[in-house]
Order: C-alpha cells, then sequence, then structure tokens
C-alpha cells in the first residue's frame, strides 16, 4: 500500500520535476559556457574583445544570474516539489499551472540574461537582471510556492521535520527578501549608499537564506532516507535553524568594513558571522555524525557521495566565511577574489553538488529509468576535482591579491594583478573541466527523462504527452 | 512548528528585525544627507559663502554612468576608498581620504563594487586627468598599460585611415598606429571617468595627506620651505614622508632608489663624478624638473651650483625606473629637507600630473639639460 501511494505521489510530480530538472540543466550549461569566457577573458582581455555583448563584466554577471536563478531557481523548484510532496504524503497540486508559472520563469530569465549582455543591467547585487523582468519572475515564483505550500497543508502527519522546515522557510524567504530590495530599489529608491547596503544585503541573504536552507533541507532528506537511520542528535536541528534564521540576515554585510557606510553597519555583520558558528556546528554534527556511522554505504550510493561532499563543503566553506569576515583579515582579503572562492564554494561546492545528489536520488524514482553508474561516477569525479581545483585556485590566489594590494609601493597592473595571473589560468583551466562535467550530468539527466528521443517524437503514446491529457 | 501559520510568522519576523535595521535604521540615519561645505562655523552651521560639496555632476558624466554599469565595469574596479584602518588605499594614491557616504548623495546609481581586479576608480579623474590617456585607455588599456587586463571596448570607437583634428592615436605593442574617433557613448563613459573625484574635505572627513588643494589655497603659508613652516615640530605628514623618502635614498634593494652609492648619505656627491644634493640649486628648484629626471634619469653636460658635470644617472631605482609617484614624491621631498635644505614638499599627484604629461616619452629616454630648459620655455 505504501509503496503504492508513493508512486501515486511521483506520477504526479513526473511532469513538473523532470520539466524543472531539464531546465535546471540547460541553464547549468549555459552558466558553465559563460563561466569559461569570463574566466578565459582574465587571461587573455582581447580573447572575443570586439563583440561588446560579451565584454567581460556583462558575461560575469550575467553567469552568476544565470546559476543562481537558471540552474539555482529550477533545481530548488524541482527539490522542494518532491520533497515536499513525499513528506506530506500527499500529490502534488496544480500541476499545470505550475509547469505554465516554470515556463513563464525561464522565459523571463532568458530575457533577464539577453537584456543584461544588451547593456540593460541594474547595479543591484544580483537583481542585475532588467527591471522589467522582475514582475513576471516574482509572480511565478508566487504560483509556484503556493501550490507546494498547498500541498504541504494537505499532508497526512501534522508534525514536521527537519527537512521541512529548510525548505518552506526558503520559499518564503525569497519572496519576501526581494520585496523588501525592491521596494528600496526600484519602487522607492534609497539615496546614496543606503542603496549599496540594500543592495549587498539582499545579494549575500539571497545565498544564505534561498539556496543554503534548500541544500541543507535536502541534506536533513537525504542522508536518512538512504543510510536508513534517523539523524543522529537530531534534537539540535531544530535550534540550528532558528539560529540560521536569526543570525543569517545579519551576518551579511560585513563586505563594506571601512567602507563608506556608518560603522555600525559591517560592524553587526562581524560579529553576527562570528555567531553562525553555532548553526555551522549543528548542521555538520547531524549530518557527518550521522554519515560517518555507516561511511561505506555513502560511499557506495553516488547519490549520498555527492551529498556529502557538500555538506563537507558546507561546513569548510562556512567556517573559512567566519574566518574571512575577522576585520584583521577582512581588510586584506575584502576586495580580492576571494570573493570568487566564496561564491563559488556556497553555490557550486555545497549548493550543486546537493542537488546534484538530489536529481540523481529523485528521478530514477519518478521515470523508472536508472542512470548509468559509470556516467554519475565520471559527473561526481570531474566536479569534485574541477571545484577543488577552482576553490583552490580563488583561495590562493584571492590571499596572494590581498596581500600584495596592501603593499602600497607595488604597481597594480605589473606587480598586483600580474602574480595572480597564473591563478586566473587555473580558473580557466578548472572551469574547462567543470564544463564537461555538466555536460556528462545534463546529458544523464535527459537521458533519464527521454531515453528515447526519436520514440518521443513519433510515438503518441509516450509517457510524457499521456501525462499532459491525462 | 507544525502549524505553518506560526512558522511563517517567525520567519517573516527574523527577516523584519534586521529590515529594520539595515533598510530603515540605515535610511533613516544617512538616506538623506545634504551637500555641505569643506567645514563647519563654530556653531556646527555651513557658511553662507561657501561652497557645497559633493558637486552635482554634468549630464554627460551621468550619461557615462549608465555606460560604466551597461559594460560592467564594477565587477573589477571598487569606488570607495577605504578607512585609513581598513587598509592602504589612500597610501597608494587611490585618494586624499577616505569616502564617507556624503560623496555619493548626487548618484543614481551608486557602483561601489567589491572586487578589485583593476585599481579603485573613486579618485580617477585626478589620478589620469587627460582625455587623450583616458580615450585611449578605454579603446585599448594595453595601449598605454603595457600588462594591463582590462578589457579593450573597440566597440565604442570608430576606426579611420587618416590622422585628423578628431582622431586620437593608438600605438600597439607591434608599433602599428590606428586612428579612433569617439562615439558619442565613448565621450559620455570618459566624461564620467573625469567627474569621479573626492578632491574636497567634508566636516566628518579631512584629508589624510597633505594636497595640492591645500597648497594651492595655502600658497603662501606653504611656499615658505616646508621645513621652516614650523621648525621644532614637523607636521606628521610631512615627517613620515620625510623618513619615507630617507628610507628610499639609502635603500639598495627592489623597491629602493640607491641614490646614496652616488650622491652620498652626506648629499655631497663626489667632486667631479657625482654632483651635490646638499644646496644644489637643482634640488630647491623647479619641482618638475627633479620629478622628471626622477622617472628618466639625467646625461649630458650639466651645471650644479656653476660647476659642470658630465656624466648620466640611469632612470633612478631598482629596477630602473620603477619608482611610484609616492616614492618619487618622498625622496625628493626628503632631499629637499635634509643637510640644511629645506624647500616645500612634493605630492604624488604632482608627480602623477608631470608623468601624466611626458608619459608619450620612450621608457629609459634619458633628459638632458638642454631638452630641459627648451621644455621650460
Ligand atoms: C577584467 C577586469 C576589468 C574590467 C571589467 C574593467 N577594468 Fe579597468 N582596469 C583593470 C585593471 C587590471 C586595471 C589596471 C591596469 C591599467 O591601468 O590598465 C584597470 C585600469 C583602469 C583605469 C586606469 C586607472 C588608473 O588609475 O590608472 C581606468 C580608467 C579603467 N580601468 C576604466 C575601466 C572602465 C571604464 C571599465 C568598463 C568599461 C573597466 N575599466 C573595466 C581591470 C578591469
Ligand atoms: C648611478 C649613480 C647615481 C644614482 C644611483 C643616482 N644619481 Fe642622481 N645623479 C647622478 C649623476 C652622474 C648626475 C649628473 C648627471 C649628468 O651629468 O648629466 C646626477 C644628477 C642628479 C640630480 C641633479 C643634479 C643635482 O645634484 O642637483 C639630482 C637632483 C639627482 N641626481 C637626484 C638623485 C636621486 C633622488 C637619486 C635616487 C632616487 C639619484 N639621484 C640616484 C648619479 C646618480
Amino acid at each position: 500500500m505504501k509503496q503504492n501511494s508513493e508512486q501515486i505521489i511521483d506520477k504526479s510530480l513526473k511532469l513538473t520535476v523532470c520539466f524543472f530538472v531539464a531546465s535546471a540543466g540547460l541553464w547549468l550549461l549555459a552558466a558553465a559556457l559563460l563561466a569559461y569566457i569570463s574566466a578565459a577573458k582574465l587571461t587573455d582581455p582581447f580573447f572575443l574583445s570586439s563583440f561588446e555583448f560579451l565584454s567581460y563584466g556583462k558575461v560575469k554577471i550575467a553567469q552568476a544570474n544565470a546559476f543562481v536563478y537558471g540552474w539555482g531557481g529550477n533545481s530548488i523548484f524541482a527539490v522542494t516539489l518532491w520533497v515536499v510532496a513525499r513528506l506530506s504524503q500527499a500529490e502534488a497540486r496544480g500541476k499545470v499551472i505550475v509547469l505554465f508559472a516554470g515556463f513563464i520563469w525561464n522565459l523571463a530569465i532568458t530575457f533577464g540574461l539577453l537584456g543584461i549582455l544588451d547593456g540593460h543591467m541594474t547595479p543591484h547585487e544580483m537583481l542585475e537582471m532588467p527591471a522589467e523582468i522582475w514582475p513576471a519572475l516574482f509572480i511565478s515564483y508566487s504560483i509556484i510556492a503556493f501550490f507546494i505550500i498547498v500541498t504541504h497543508r494537505s499532508r497526512r502527519n501534522s508534525n514536521t521535520i527537519a527537512p521541512q522546515w529548510f525548505l518552506l522557510s526558503s520559499l518564503l524567504w525569497f519572496p519576501m527578501l526581494f520585496l523588501i530590495a525592491w521596494n528600496g530599489l526600484e519602487i522607492n529608491p534609497a539615496r546614496g549608499t543606503v542603496q549599496s547596503v540594500l543592495s549587498m544585503w539582499f545579494g549575500q541573504s539571497l545565498i544564505w537564506l534561498w539556496l543554503t536552507p534548500v541544500a541543507l533541507g535536502a541534506a536533513y532528506y537525504i542522508i536518512p532516507a538512504i543510510l536508513g537511520r534517523a539523524i543522529d542528535k537530531y534534537y539540535l536541528a531544530v535550534f540550528g535553524f532558528w539560529c540560521i534564521a536569526l543570525l543569517a540576515p545579519w551576518s551579511v554585510v560585513h563586505h563594506l568594513e571601512g567602507g563608506p557606510v556608518p560603522m555600525w553597519i559591517p560592524a553587526i555583520g562581524t560579529v553576527m558571522s562570528i555567531a553562525m558558528i553555532f548553526p555551522i556546528a549543528v548542521a555538520s554534527t547531524n549530518f557527518h555524525s550521522t554519515a560517518f556511522l555507516d561511511i561505506s554505504k555513502v560511499w557506495n550510493s553516488l547519490p549520498l557521495r555527492f551529498v556529502i561532499f557538500g555538506t563537507l563543503s558546507y561546513t569548510a566553506s562556512s567556517y573559512i566565511g567566519v574566518i574571512f569576515s575577522l576585520p584583521a583579515v577582512a581588510k586584506i582579503t575584502q576586495f580580492s577574489i576571494i570573493n570568487d572562492f566564496h561564491f563559488n564554494q556556497r553555490v557550486y561546492g555545497f549548493f550543486s553538488m546537493i542537488i546534484f545528489g538530489m536529481v540523481y536520488h529523485i528521478l530514477p524514482k519518478i521515470t523508472g529509468n536508472e542512470i548509468a553508474k559509470g556516467a554519475k561516477s565520471f559527473h561526481f569525479w570531474t566536479s569534485a576535482f574541477g571545484v577543488l581545483i577552482l576553490l583552490l585556485a580563488y583561495l590562493i590566489g584571492g590571499l596572494t591579491h590581498g596581500v600584495l594590494a596592501q603593499q602600497p609601493s607595488l604597481n597594480w597592473a605589473s606587480s598586483v594583478i600580474s602574480s595572480i595571473l597564473p591563478y586566473f589560468q587555473i580558473t580557466e583551466l578548472a572551469f574547462v573541466v567543470l564544463g564537461f562535467s555538466q555536460l556528462v550530468f545534463v546529458v544523464n539527466v535527459w537521458k533519464a527523462i527521454i531515453p528515447n528521443p526519436f520514440a518521443f517524437f513519433t510515438n503518441d503514446d509516450d509517457a510524457t504527452n499521456s501525462e499532459v491529457s491525462a | 512548528m507544525n502549524n505553518l501559520l506560526k512558522f511563517s510568522l517567525g520567519i517573516f519576523l527574523s527577516l523584519g528585525v534586521a529590515w529594520l535595521a539595515f533598510v530603515v535604521g540605515a535610511r533613516a540615519q544617512f538616506g538623506d544627507l545634504t551637500p555641505s561645505s569643506e567645514t563647519l562655523d563654530e556653531f556646527g552651521n555651513i557658511p553662507s559663502d561657501s561652497d557645497l560639496y559633493p558637486l552635482p555632476v554634468s549630464g554627460l558624466a551621468e550619461q557615462g554612468s549608465k555606460e560604466y554599469l551597461a559594460l560592467g565595469c564594477m565587477t573589477c574596479h571598487t569606488q570607495q576608498v577605504r578607512m585609513v584602518e581598513a587598509g592602504f588605499d589612500v597610501e597608494r594614491g587611490w585618494g586624499q581620504r577616505p569616502s564617507v557616504a556624503r560623496d555619493y548623495i548626487h548618484q543614481k546609481h551608486v557602483l561601489l563594487g567589491n572586487t578589485r581586479i583593476g585599481p579603485d576608480l573613486a579618485n580617477v579623474g585626478l589620478r589620469q586627468p587627460d582625455l587623450e590617456w583616458l580615450h585611449k585607455h578605454l579603446f585599448e588599456p594595453q595601449s598605454v598599460v603595457p600588462q594591463s587586463l582590462c578589457p579593450p571596448s573597440p566597440f565604442l570607437y570608430e576606426q579611420v585611415d587618416q590622422a585628423s583634428g578628431k582622431t586620437f592615436t593608438v600605438v600597439n605593442d607591434k608599433n602599428e598606429s590606428r586612428f579612433i574617433v569617439p562615439s558619442i557613448r565613448a565621450k559620455r563613459l570618459v566624461s564620467y571617468l573625469k567627474s569621479l573625484h573626492q578632491n574636497y574635505e567634508l566636516p566628518e572627513m579631512a584629508f589624510v595627506v597633505n594636497e595640492e588643494e591645500n597648497i594651492e589655497k595655502n600658497a603662501e603659508l606653504l611656499n615658505l620651505p616646508a621645513s621652516d613652516v614650523n621648525q621644532s615640530s614637523l607636521p606628521s605628514w610631512l615627517e613620515k614622508q620625510i623618513a619615507s623618502g630617507k628610507e628610499i635614498y639609502m635603500k639598495a634593494a627592489p623597491g629602493g632608489g640607491l641614490c646614496f652609492t652616488c650622491h652620498q648619505p652626506s648629499g655631497e656627491g663626489l667632486a667631479g663624478q657625482f654632483p651635490p644634493l646638499a644646496g644644489s640649486d637643482w634640488v630647491l628648484g623647479d619641482k618638475e624638473r627633479l620629478i622628471k629626471i626622477s622617472i628618466y634619469g639625467l646625461m649630458g653636460e650639466i651645471e650644479v651650483n656653476g660647476e659642470k658635470y658630465n656624466n648620466v644617472m640611469a632612470p633612478p631605482g631598482i629596477p630602473p625606473g620603477s619608482l611610484t609617484n609616492q616614492q618619487i614624491a618622498d625622496v625628493l621631498t626628503y632631499i629637499r629637507n635634509d643637510w640644511g635644505n629645506s624647500a616645500s614638499a612634493v605630492t604624488s599627484l604632482e608627480v602623477s600630473t608631470v608623468r601624466n604629461k611626458i608619459k608619450g616619452r620612450a621608457p629609459m629616454q634619458m633628459w638632458t639639460a638642454a631638452e630641459l630648459s627648451a621644455v621650460d620655455e
């Protein structure tokens, strides 16, 4: 009976989850290409330099947006839809409308990125896509979130558990963050550097309050599910959750250390960043003490291997983040390429790796098609290797950059920047490796969704088609 | 946690508190700053006849800021000079003082930025005041700064076959010349870059180092030999500059000037070979000439205090010609204020102005006395 109801739930999700996973994959490839172009432009400024729409600044910003909203957004929808429905033991609601909203979401991002490349970006961190597309993004997001919450409300068991807290809070935080930022930046724009505080706050909070909780929620779900044992010291999770909720919105503005804003703003950020040690410690205790009880099983299950890589990366990145927000360190690395380290660590090393694991867990269940072990394993190793190289290059390069920049007598172009050029070359290489890795992921995903692409076009009885008419 | 409504309320509140601080609080505290005079009178009011800063920006520059934004220049450039405790931005010559919130009140879009692959641009209009340089740099930064990573923007220029009054000539490393005509967008962007300067003081923030502005303002005071202003206790910025200059003078390692090996620690030089600096009419005289020879060196016959010398001074510094603007300013200030010499200080701004003026000159092309006096006229 239980087996049966799970199948019914999966079936109700098949169309929407496949749609989001498939689009997420395409955005991932787009982001990989843009990442490579921007990295290559740092090693050779003349690379593609005659095309205005491919100027470094535009490509770099478009990449971050494709990554966060395209890949991140779509995969958040896929994972949240599925986990929430499964935990509620309820069928997903409103799938045609959700599908339609998802379509609008992707269309809006497409236009948004074209807008950036065409020179219409806004100056607000992670809100760079042109103002016109945001209403569409916001509305389509709200529709999808609404139906996920409806599913959650119809749950069989009124008790909730950690994955649900994290997934639902992220679902709610994004629209709130967005409305606050949008009001303060576009509707009644603040003057002067208040703008920068707000936009920086949004940009950083987006990662802390939107991407991070989804990945943590997914990890809280999948680790016990695959290992078949409860989360160790589960009672700590609720403390960890509220710590993030209370501290993260504050801890994100330390990037303005020494900048043209009142001192209390970066100071609060620093104190709260240090306090973030608590929720980080809770999450890593929960995840890792559970995982290490059965490490061979973790190793043998590819989805779990991805997830544990992600959670380890979360722990490492967050502690490193704390160190780099101490004023003595921050003043050295504040404006260095260490910023790329933080971004890629959080968004790639942590968030994406967990999502990869989740997708490999979910897809076979809802499509019934297994993904070849070798292909998954290749994806894992290239991703892990690529990410490590990338992060090391940004970390060491960033430290070098920061330390040399603090020597006023060194010439900027010929001493400071030329000594970090080798690191730029390494990142270029790492993005090539990651690009291949992501290509394999996308092929894996699409093959699971549409095992026989030609049958899809010729055979009217195809599962996906019958779903639409059903 | 099980009640969705209460749960959402908690989620909402956690964000709401931060919102109160960062948005409502910050706005109330510094969201409505107004322009101010450089100093306030004793009652804390703005004196009625004073200029208000920051000055409004021109329409062209305002449009240029949109080009700057659209091209994503802020992915590599910040526009904020940090507090002295937070970094060495002022020492690096990126500004005369740290930036404060009031500096940005006229900007529609504040482009502070958070990564410095390129230098800070908050004061680029002072450092690079020359239109031609800025256009060449925008067209192809590598034509003026050989190792630059700054991306070229050739699409903002039209290339023509013939040089004319409207064109700038850009020479690449293969010595090919190209003639470019800036588009209106390029003109806007360059006008914007030129408008970037925080060369005024505000009640909340004074200059960190004494700068040209002050020198002009207090011309009478400062044209007196700097060390005479207050013999017993020099102002601390001057003391610092002299100390740093002495270090450069005496240093025989990369980054140093090695001057003492020829001109001697005593500044007396060596008769017939190396001219003296102590009491030298060159040292106490025209600053521009001093700056020029500190960048490119000096050769051929010269006369110092009536004595003739005919020798060669390669561009000073290790490696030759590598002294930065600040280092040159410091070492010159030092030689103008030791061994009984006393003359006004040299600022890095003066050095950079001269450097820009003569930047077409081939590297290592030492000056001759004849050439220097010809330029003077
Ligand atoms: C890839 C990063 C990058 C981007 C993007 C970038 N720059 Fe630069 N920029 C640099 C570097 C590195 C330097 C230092 C070398 C030099 O002076 O050319 C520099 C220097 C400059 C300078 C000279 C500053 C000085 O103090 O001499 C100006 C002016 C400048 N950039 C303007 C721009 C403009 C305008 C844009 C947008 C079209 C832009 N930059 C985009 C990296 C960048
Ligand atoms: C390799 C030896 C050498 C070094 C090192 C050297 N100089 Fe000179 N300097 C000379 C010679 C030789 C001349 C005269 C050149 C001529 O005859 O044309 C000279 C001329 C000068 C003059 C103009 C004449 C005078 O005495 O007033 C000044 C000023 C000067 N040097 C300053 C410096 C400073 C400052 C440094 C260090 C940054 C320095 N020199 C390093 C050899 C040197």
